[in-house]
């Protein structure tokens, strides 16, 4: 795409992306504020997909969209109110936690204008060459060398998360109250 | 990617539902009535359209064409000829994944925006079988991707001239298959929407244009998915005399006809039937067959 169609796409779409990203903080139903979202990691997906970033845009619909929908899931079984129908309000300790977000981004946007990004990689948009799925061996190799032990360590601290969701989940719930004989101990002892 | 493209894209897409419906028509033994068929479409778009009174009533609204957008992808992404370019993106395979992953929340938004008590547990329904699904399907789709050592659906079909990958990683097709039929969904995985049992489920209270795009979308899901089984495992469009896009058509009618045919024939099963053969089963496999394929790779490839 020429400088001129990328950025017709690219602004609009980063726009519609930050609304949405808002709009996750203010509805107050869970399975809302998870589609939306899904809504603006997609977008930000077809953003990456406008900028010939070919690889990371199609991984990041996918991985998004199956991730979004586990929140979702996650979500409505924890919440007391997943609906949104009692206007719970999810925001806690407003002032401190405004503070660290605008920090944060602060920090974030002072990185991505300070750091001295490589030339785009523009193949011939995969039209049969060999070289078009360059950037898919560039992140390989970088997965496979440099930043194998951070993504190890995400992978297993993402991995303990699980478990202890699914703790969680099982016996009293997130209350910790135990429920000896309302529902059955062990699903799997049902099949038996 | 010519200006043609999207059309052909469409084309194909709309011309192959039409076919899968005759297909299907050809299964349940009933005799092929493309008027009859096109009559009882007309009907479906006639109708009104319903609004369910419930506050996430715009999600209802968005799943139809989510869903939708998400088949029309699924068939663009599968290599139907040497030279015919949907989106053919060196990483095709992937998208192929991403597109169906949107399935999911297009049901869930189906049956969550619906509101009512049945309409709200298929939506879950088919959240639990695709959390258990997706994974051995993407893992499969790296397997196959491995011996052509590129994610371009393409060239995963150049590297079966020889032999189809149905032969060399067999437990690969036997994962992918019901996988691909449930995100497609197919009976007898149709546990989130059968009309016998749960009264259309995530899709009971949709009418008139919605019900059609519905319709159609389940109709390219299953072109899509047939089309990119023969793709990947039945060695795509190789094989002799007949022109190479003919085979393809070929094959992809022969896997959806039975893909529709074992949705005629087999029980729908229970779902923690199915989804603890998924966790316990299917997800162990599908690391076997990734090391399977890494193995033939290494030797053959």
């Amino acid at each position: 795409m020429s400088d001129l169609a990328t950025a017709l796409v690219f602004w609009p779409a980063a726009a519609f992306m930050l609304v949405t990203a808002l709009y996750v903080f203010r509805t107050s139903s869970m399975a809302r504020a998870g589609l939306l979202l899904l809504a603006a990691l997609g977008i930000e997906g077809l953003i990456f997909l406008a900028l010939a970033s070919e690889f990371l845009g199609v991984l990041l619909l996918l991985m998004m969209s199956g991730e979004m929908v586990i929140m979702v899931f996650f979500m409505v079984m924890f919440m007391a109110d997943p609906g949104g129908l009692m206007g719970m309000d999810m925001t806690h300790d407003k002032r401190r936690s405004a503070g660290a977000a605008v920090a944060v981004t602060a920090a974030l946007a002072a990185l991505a204008l300070a750091t001295d990004w490589p030339a785009a990689v523009m193949d011939d948009g995969g039209r049969g060459s060999r070289g078009s799925g360059r950037d898919v061996q560039q992140i390989g190799f970088e997965i496979m060398g440099r930043s194998m032990f951070t993504f190890l360590f995400a992978g297993v601290t993402i991995l303990f998360a699980m478990v202890g969701g699914i703790l969680l989940a099982k016996e009293g719930g997130r209350l910790g109250l135990p429920t000896p004989a309302s529902e059955p101990r062990d699903h799997g002892a049902q099949e038996a | 990617m010519s200006n043609w493209t999207p059309v052909a894209v469409l084309a194909v897409a709309l011309g192959g539902a039409l076919c899968v419906a005759l297909l299907e028509q050809v299964v349940q033994g009933a005799r092929i009535a493309p008027l009859a068929l096109l009559r009882g479409a007309a009907a479906t778009l006639d109708a009104p359209l319903t609004t369910p009174h419930r506050p996430d009533a715009w999600l209802y609204h968005l799943a139809p064409p989510l869903l939708l957008v998400a088949a029309v992808v699924t068939v663009a992404t599968v290599p139907w000829a040497p030279g015919f370019r949907g989106i053919d993106l060196s990483t095709g395979v992937i998208l192929f994944a991403a597109a169906l992953a949107y399935v999911t929340p297009a049901v869930f938004m189906a049956g969550w925006g619906g509101g009512s008590p049945l309409a709200v547990l298929g939506a879950f329904r088919f959240l639990a079988l695709m959390l258990a699904y997706a994974m051995p399907l993407a893992m499969v789709l790296t397997s196959v991707a491995a011996p052509a050592e590129s994610l371009r659906p393409a060239a995963i079909v150049d590297v079966q001239a020889t032999v189809p990958m149905i032969v060399s990683q067999p437990l690969a097709f036997a994962l992918f298959v019901p996988s691909a039929m449930a995100v497609a969904l197919l009976a007898p995985f149709d546990l989130a929407h059968a009309r016998t049992e749960m009264g259309g489920g995530a899709f009971r209270h949709y009418t008139g244009v919605h019900a059609g795009l519905i319709a159609l979308a389940q109709r390219m899901l299953v072109l899509g998915v047939a089309g990119m089984t023969a793709a990947l495992f039945l060695s795509g469009w190789h094989g002799p005399v007949l022109p190479p896009a003919a085979w393809m058509v070929l094959k992809t009618a022969i896997v959806a006809a039975l893909m529709l045919y074992a949705g005629r024939v087999l029980p729908r099963p229970p779902l923690d039937w199915l989804l603890a053969w998924a966790w316990k089963a299917a997800i162990p496999a599908a690391i076997g067959v990734i090391v399977w394929a890494a193995l033939v790779t290494l030797l053959f490839y």
